[in-house]
């Protein structure tokens, strides 16, 4: 399994989850968030913002998805054709167990599941 | 240590607090985020969609709407980890879906920014 967290714009969002949806991967978290990329912000006149706003995508995928999932979030992503400063990043970091609380399912990475007791 | 990443169902969080805090992993930081799940499929609404009510029809495309929910995030050392999934769990089980999901990471180091420390030290004890 493996975590992506997509950062995108806020005007992208709505593109992107309904790739997303179109792909077969429903499930997402969103979270807002503010930051800066490698531009050190935007500079307009004699302002620098540096706190600019974004949104956070969060899924869980298995491995062999991780590539298809990317492309399909950086096609929904991109402004223009070729993309411009501030399109975002997207991280992938492994995640060992994902439990599903109403049914108590825990799948690890190896792709075995089982009940938890509790 | 791991990072235990929980999404709950947002009128949870008090109990959730409480039942972690007495099972010893006060530390914790959370989000209020939106998201949405794989998604009930009602087989009902989906026969009479192709048999051609329009009723039926209507209702088909509403379930990817984003649903408020809470972002948990709570480092712990490795031997902590089942007594936190099983804490969240037994508190935000109703059965239905919607209940949320856990997800468990690898973290490579903790650091304090008050003292410096790094490690399990400056992680919940139980």
């Amino acid at each position: 399994m493996l975590m992506i967290r997509s950062i995108v714009r806020p005007t992208k969002v709505d593109d992107v989850l309904a790739a997303l949806m179109e792909a077969g991967f429903p499930a997402v978290t969103k979270v807002s968030v503010v930051g800066r990329g490698k531009q050190r912000g935007i500079k307009i006149g004699e302002i620098t913002y540096d706190e600019i706003p974004k949104e956070l995508l969060i899924t869980v995928v298995p491995d062999a998805d991780k590539d298809f999932v990317i492309k399909t979030v950086i096609k929904a992503a991109r402004t223009g054709d070729k993309g411009a400063y501030g399109d975002g990043k997207i991280f992938v970091s492994p995640v060992d167990e994902v439990y599903t609380i109403s049914s108590g399912i825990k799948e690890t990475a190896s792709g075995e599941t089982e009940e938890v007791k509790i | 240590m791991k990072e235990v990443m929980a999404i709950i169902r947002m009128n949870k969080m008090n109990l959730t607090k409480k039942a972690l805090s007495d099972a010893g992993i006060p530390s914790m930081t959370a989000k209020e985020v939106l998201g949405r799940g794989k998604g009930l499929v009602d087989y009902s609404l989906l026969e009479g969609a192709e048999k051609g009510y329009e009723e039926a029809i209507a209702q088909l495309g509403q379930s990817q709407r984003l649903i408020p929910k809470r972002l948990l995030i709570v480092v712990v050392p490795e031997k902590l980890v089942q007594l936190t999934v099983k804490t969240i769990i037994k508190v935000n089980r109703t059965g239905k879906s919607g209940d949320g999901k856990i997800f468990v990471m690898p973290v490579r180091d903790s650091i304090s920014v008050r003292t410096s420390e790094n490690g399990d030290s400056i992680l919940d004890e139980a």
